[in-house]
């Protein structure tokens, strides 16, 4: 029978599972993203440099081609923790390009016209709203890092012999994890400024703002004080910091691991005290 | 054995240092039973509070409430999943459509994902909104998006739905709308239901009992529809000629009659005492009816009353002797 016949009947059937009804959310978001050709074209474009990375590991991986060139033409060819520092720092970029252009979409819709309320009232906490609201946003970000990433490395280590592999299970441990760590820095900074700032553009240019302006106000802060705290501000440092340790690289200087770590776990903490103090079912005046 | 819709035990919810809600004791409704409950106060009196505290958003100071048997801080969840919430204030997604908007609505609330969309389609529908359900909410009137929020308090078929000022801002045709939706939800739905208005006389229209609040304390609950049933037992009229055979033929069939002037009564007829009785007894004594008026005691005089406002009902009076008012003012 035809909808618009057949009346309004209250629905007394089995619920959904809890994790079911939370991946409405991610989907929803997703859908959304995926609607915006800003996005498809920005993501587009952060395949490239995996690419030129895959072109370079055959290249290394294929003696033949480069046969009568000098053994300091073959270091260079390494694929080593280097090489996948080097990928890691263009592919974060691009990362923090496409949150500028994702993230504002997520949380200030729900916002704008006090539609938290609503979400709220339902069987879900401020805690599952946020990690279903992120998990759009991690999942794209997820598609220009880690996992052409983890391809770049199962390449090679198809392509190279097995002690290749052996000697180098770091690097791709490393890899996954010093990404996580800067995809949920992303997502954070993300979302926490689409919960703050109203205008996407705005919005979009806090992200930019907090790696890039907020990195160049940590270099200059050590550069003028002669202090080494700014690395504290200093989220693109902090982030390679780790990176480097976790890839068994030398560290940059004046930075130590424990410093990376602290100055990454303030900010975290601080996001998500912006976030909590924003994503509130109502508004209480005390 | 049937359970309160909500039960507050000693309840006192504090925002900041300043507590709103003084330790309220009671027990609403009957689940199951299809009845609506109108909560009533003037403005600060904590109605907002109190429902935002049954849906979990704040927490009791001390003091427990539960919904349906569930605590609504300890088993929020749970609580969640059997209600329906329509904020007063214009919440939506205005990026979403209607068929959206309410698909996830549904989906949040435990419908399943291809029944979410299905009843997304048929509640719009049934609030009036099925030509519009593909336009985004940001395109609606402010009469639609009450609609959309009605909708969506009700897509997942809740045992109980809280309408937070269902009917502020709608035109009359829209008002007489959503208060048919209402009546429709408790009677043909067996929801319950629990009505947060200004408007006593869309209370009145609506619900069942009602809970009047006053700076966060509890004054008055009152069950609307045995004091209907009560009410019908009073009479004024007002008649001429020769009464003293009519009072005591009136006496003599059980009701208490008292004469404030001559040819002026108030009258407390016996149960199940037909009004056609009253009008036979009148002409067998030759007396022509000027005025015959049955008490209504409305919720404005009971509001009124509750908040100090009005010291009785009139009528009230004749009606002590026989029955004190309902909920005892």
């Amino acid at each position: 029978m035809a909808v618009y016949k057949r009346g309004y009947q209250r629905y007394e059937g089995p619920r959904a599972p809890h994790l079911e009804r939370l991946l409405v959310l991610p989907r929803q978001a997703w859908r959304r993203l995926s609607e915006q050709r800003i996005v498809t074209a920005l993501l587009a474009l952060s395949c490239i440099w995996p690419l030129l990375c895959a072109l370079f590991i055959y290249i290394a991986n294929h003696t033949e081609l480069w046969g009568g060139l000098d053994g300091d033409f073959s270091k260079m060819l390494a694929i080593d923790g280097a090489f996948m520092l080097t990928f890691m720092k263009v592919q974060s970029v691009f990362s923090v390009l496409l949150a500028a252009l994702a993230g504002p979409g997520l949380v200030s819709p729900d916002l704008g016209n006090q539609g938290l309320a609503l979400y709220f009232s339902r069987p879900i906490s401020r805690l599952e709203y946020v990690l279903a609201k992120m998990a759009a946003l991690v999942w794209l970000l997820s598609l220009v890092t880690w996992v052409p990433g983890i391809v770049l490395l199962l390449m090679q280590a198809a392509m190279a012999d097995t002690s290749w592999a052996l000697a180098n299970w770091r690097l791709g441990a490393g890899l996954v994890l010093g990404f996580w760590l800067w995809v949920a820095l992303v997502a954070l900074v993300a979302l926490a400024s689409s919960a703050w700032v109203r205008w996407r553009l705005i919005a979009g240019a806090v992200v930019l703002g907090f790696f890039f302006v907020l990195s160049g106000v940590g270099v200059l802060v050590n550069a003028i004080f002669r202090v080494e705290w700014g690395d504290l501000i200093n989220p693109l440092r902090a982030a390679y910091g780790v990176w480097c340790a976790l890839m068994g690289a030398e560290m940059p200087a004046g930075l130590s691991l424990a410093t990376a770590l602290a100055s990454l776990a303030l900010m975290g903490a601080l996001l998500s005290l912006a976030l909590e103090r924003r994503l509130r079912p109502v508004e209480v005046v005390r | 054995m049937p359970q309160p819709v909500v039960e507050l035990d000693d309840l006192h919810v504090s925002l900041g240092r300043r507590e709103i809600l003084h330790g309220i004791s009671c027990r609403l409704g009957v689940s199951g039973s299809g009845r609506a409950i109108g909560l009533l106060g003037p403005n600060g009196a904590g109605k907002s509070t109190l429902i935002r505290t049954l849906l979990g958003f704040h927490t009791p100071s001390s003091g427990r409430a539960r919904v349906l048997g569930f605590d609504c801080h300890k088993n929020r969840r749970r609580v969640l999943e059997r209600i329906g919430y329509m904020p007063e204030t214009d919440s939506f997604v205005a990026s979403m459509t209607g068929v959206e908007f309410l698909r996830v609505m549904g989906s949040l609330s435990g419908l399943p994902e291809e029944i979410a969309l299905e009843k997304a389609h048929e509640t719009l529908f049934h609030v009036g909104l099925g030509e519009a359900r593909y336009r985004t909410l940001g395109t609606y009137s402010l009469g639609m998006r009450q609609m959309a929020r009605l909708a969506q308090a009700i897509v997942h078929g809740p045992e109980l739905v809280i309408l937070d000022e269902p009917t502020n801002g709608l035109d009359p045709t829209a008002r007489r709308r959503m208060l048919e939706l209402i009546r429709q939800m408790k009677d043909d739905h067996g929801m319950s239901v629990i009505v947060c208005s200004h408007l006593l006389a869309d209370v009145e229209q609506v619900c069942d009992e009602v809970l009047i609040l006053k700076d966060g304390c509890m004054i008055h609950h009152a069950d609307l529809e045995a004091e209907r049933r009560e009410n019908r037992r009073f009479v004024e009229l007002e008649v001429e000629g020769d009464s003293t055979a009519f009072a005591a033929a009136l006496e003599a069939v059980g009701a208490v009659c008292v004469a404030e002037s001559p040819g002026r009564f108030r009258i407390v007829l016996p149960l199940d005492f037909e009004m056609a009785r009253l009008w036979k007894l009148a002409a067998d004594h030759g007396l022509s009816v000027r005025r015959l008026t049955q008490r209504r005691d409305t919720l404005e005089e009971i509001f009124m009353k509750a908040m100090g406002l009005l010291r009785q009902t009139p009528g009230e009076a004749a009606s002590s002797q026989e029955a004190p008012a309902y909920g005892g003012l």
